[in-house]
């Protein structure tokens, strides 16, 4: 491995590298006598090959531009994003290790470019400053908002009166860094540790992320059903 | 709260995200249907998830597909 990679060249790195790797149990110790000359090394880990790109990468393009849109947040920089994210792929792809994750390693380029590109005129905020939001906020909302009887119906009113653009604003609002893993996580259903591969934090990191972006997620739903008047609004001991 | 609603609740989203042995996920499945407000949160958190990811799709725009298609093809050039 080389020392201190750039951003970039972390990119082109392979998700899961898992084929082929030297595990020292198929590796004699040097000081094993070979008999005979040296195998010819073998063709693999297999390299993906740059002609098969556009057939094997395209089918990503529209997931990627959903998650593009809600990174970048809106239609002009989400193109540019997919765009860059998939000339980097191509350019990087006799590095990928074919048999691995592929959805997951255009992840990591989108989410790389998206961060060293419109990270920079931004403060990222610590996660205190998401506030302490208690677990279940939404649903304590409607739980106080009714009595139990009817809480069944409210529960279904929230649901079906958010709309989509409630959700985007939502989503949209939150810090990147709390953001990003939810789009992973809620978008894209990844599990926690390719969200860690793909975001190259500990996997501890990711649960944190989520479990905070979550919350503040729903206090953000929570302002838009009130809006809508599908929730009372708060006590103001309550907030 | 019992100490079950407290360890259930602590594996909300990893029960929910799937991230969780099977001995884990029969324990809460199990609590969940004995307990009535852990399973109508976690009910209402699943049906959540569902409303937030349908809300988040977006179309990618045939124009979109095409430059994208263009600009990998004039890098192959």
């Amino acid at each position: 491995m080389n020392p201190g990679p750039t951003h970039y060249e972390c990119v082109a790195l392979p998700l899961s590298y898992s084929g082929g790797g030297v595990t020292g149990k198929h590796n004699p110790p040097l000081s094993t006598p070979r008999p005979g000359p040296l195998p010819a090394p073998l063709p693999f880990p297999a390299v993906a090959d740059q002609a098969d790109f556009e057939a094997d990468a395209m089918q990503y393009a529209p997931q990627l531009y959903t998650a593009a849109m809600r990174m970048a947040r809106n239609p002009t920089d989400a193109e540019d994003l997919v765009q860059e994210t998939f000339l980097k792929a191509y350019r990087a792809y006799d590095s990928f290790t074919e048999g691995t994750n592929l959805k997951a390693w255009l992840y990591r380029i989108l989410t790389n470019t998206y961060i060293n590109k419109y990270r920079k005129d931004r403060r990222r905020p610590t996660e205190s400053e998401l506030g302490d939001l208690e677990d279940l906020y939404l649903y304590k909302r409607i739980g106080s908002a009714e009595t139990a009887d009817s809480s069944r119906s409210a529960e279904d009113r929230v649901l079906d009166g958010l709309v989509e653009s409630d959700i985007k604003q939502a989503v949209e609002a939150l810090p990147e860094n709390f953001r990003v893993p939810v789009l992973l996580a809620d978008l894209e259903g990844f599990a926690y540790k390719e969200i860690a591969e793909i975001l190259d934090i500990p996997i501890g990191t990711v649960m944190s992320r989520l479990h905070r972006g979550r919350k503040a997620l729903q206090a953000s739903l929570a302002e838009f059903a009130r809006h809508r008047g599908l929730l009372p609004d708060p006590d103001p001991e309550d907030e | 709260m019992s100490d079950h609603c407290r360890d259930a609740l602590d594996r909300l989203y990893a029960y929910l995200d799937r991230e969780l042995d099977t001995e884990t996920v029969t324990e809460i499945s199990v609590h969940l249907e004995e307990c009535p407000p852990c399973g109508g949160a976690f009910a209402f958190e699943e049906r959540l998830m569902v409303v937030i990811r349908s809300g988040l799709r977006e179309e990618i725009p045939p124009a979109v597909v095409d430059r994208l298609r263009a600009a990998i093809r004039s890098e192959i050039l």
